[in-house]
């Protein structure tokens, strides 16, 4: 390490990111490290590598007879049931990664900006090279793409929903000009809702994230509801 | 000269069903397996195992042979399933502080892959406390708070078993593959 001082305290963190157990927030402060960190992007490297190794302890068994024919049956039907809307939105994988490479460096300039400051994201030449790094950190990271969206009240930008999608995928928010309170942050897809996570608005913005059960590209909404019913939507990108 | 598993997975990718059979007959064992281990009841764990392979070959396009092998990236596919699945279905909890022992336990070597036998001894190598954390959080994706409840220990220590663990696995593997 160049700089021990100041990666000392992100050490237990990069363990964690490695076996893809650290909770939303811990993934995001210690992502945000990484973009800066080259050191420790490669410690993550080798310590995600481990982890792998250590997923080959599960012993084998046979699965019950059929299973083979069960697995290819309910790809055929998958790929059979794809309506048009669908097959739009799941565009091969590196067509959907190529459209939204863009995204990935503006999300990861904002979430950078955030974390530093405190504020509402500008765009300088600088959060642009550190999204660079940023987007090269996601790599190591077992992460595939990411995007952002603003969180609007009533047309105003209030925040962002930042949306990972790796494994586990994730869904990280982000309210600095929020009325104060207490948000529910609620993800919706085309089959379930769920509340994720909360976080209070008080003197300072704040954040709250948890890993999700779904592609990102099937997440079709994202809000965050106050404790006195205000809702706040996240303007995500039409995927 | 058997077809390897990144050939097999660039032919799932675009579209090849005699590439995914052949890749689903190979690591059906240790997927279910893997499945069974997280869940613990064979219905559940077929039910893991097969979402398992649909996202592999959903997904198979973005699997990248310069980051991992196909079997670990499967393996992570399977492990995040399977955790999902517990999350939702609480009533299937599990120990997974026994399931931890028992995976790294000599009893179970005769069902393992070969390519498992140096991160399995090097497992046994570390203390104990620091082999169930490593495997608890890889295996079971419980966040420290978590491991440090079951350990009965403070959130602190067991961040540091998790690290600690991990970086001496990593030493002990590369002195192994040395």
């Amino acid at each position: 390490m160049t700089e021990p001082t100041r990666c000392d305290g992100y050490r237990e963190g990069l363990a964690e990111v490695a076996t893809g157990a650290a909770s939303g927030p811990d993934r995001a402060r210690t992502l945000a490290h990484l973009a800066g960190c080259e050191d420790c992007r490669r410690e993550l490297d080798a310590l995600a590598r481990v982890a792998d190794e250590v997923l080959l302890v599960a012993p084998q068994h046979q699965p019950p007879a059929g299973f083979e024919s069960a697995v290819l049956d309910r790809i055929r039907v998958e790929d059979g049931s794809r309506n048009p809307r669908r097959a739009k939105r799941k565009a091969p994988a590196g067509r959907r990664h190529r459209v939204l490479r863009p995204l990935a460096a503006v999300a990861a300039a904002l979430v950078i900006a955030v974390a530093a400051a405190g504020t509402v994201w500008t765009a300088t030449a600088q959060d642009r090279e550190t999204a660079d790094r940023y987007e090269r950190t996601l790599a190591v990271a077992d992460g595939r793409y990411f995007t952002a969206a603003p969180v609007l009240d009533g047309g105003v930008q209030v925040g962002h929903v930042f949306l990972y999608q790796g494994e586990p995928s994730w869904v990280f928010a982000v309210l600095g000009e929020a009325a104060p309170g207490t948000y529910d942050l609620v993800v919706s897809t085309g089959e379930w809702t769920a509340t994720v996570g909360s976080c209070e608005v008080a003197e300072t913005s704040c954040g709250t994230g948890a890993t999700v059960a779904a592609d990102i590209g099937d997440i079709t909404e994202v809000r965050l509801v106050g404790s006195d019913g205000t809702v706040l939507t996240a303007a995500l990108p039409g995927w | 000269m058997e077809v390897s598993d990144e050939a097999l997975l660039a032919g799932v990718a675009g579209g090849d069903a005699d590439a995914m059979a052949a890749f689903v007959r190979r690591h059906q064992a240790r997927v279910f397996g893997m499945a069974l281990s997280v869940v613990g009841v064979p219905a559940v764990a077929e039910e893991v195992a097969q979402e398992a392979f649909v996202r592999a070959w959903r997904h198979a396009g973005n699997y990248d042979p310069r980051r991992a092998r196909a079997s670990t990236w499967l393996l992570t596919i399977t492990r995040n399933v399977a955790i999902d699945v517990l999350r939702v279905r609480r009533e299937l909890a599990t120990e997974p502080v026994a399931m931890a022992e028992l995976l790294m336990a000599p009893s179970n070597d005769g069902d393992r892959v070969d390519d498992a036998d140096d991160v399995t001894a090097a497992l046994r190598e570390l203390p104990k406390d620091q082999a169930v954390a490593v495997v608890l959080s890889v295996h079971f994706g419980l966040t420290a708070r978590e491991i440090g409840e079951r350990q009965h220990v403070p959130l602190g220590t067991a961040k540091t078993r998790i690290r600690t663990g991990l970086t001496r696995l990593r030493g002990i593997l590369e002195v192994r593959h040395d």
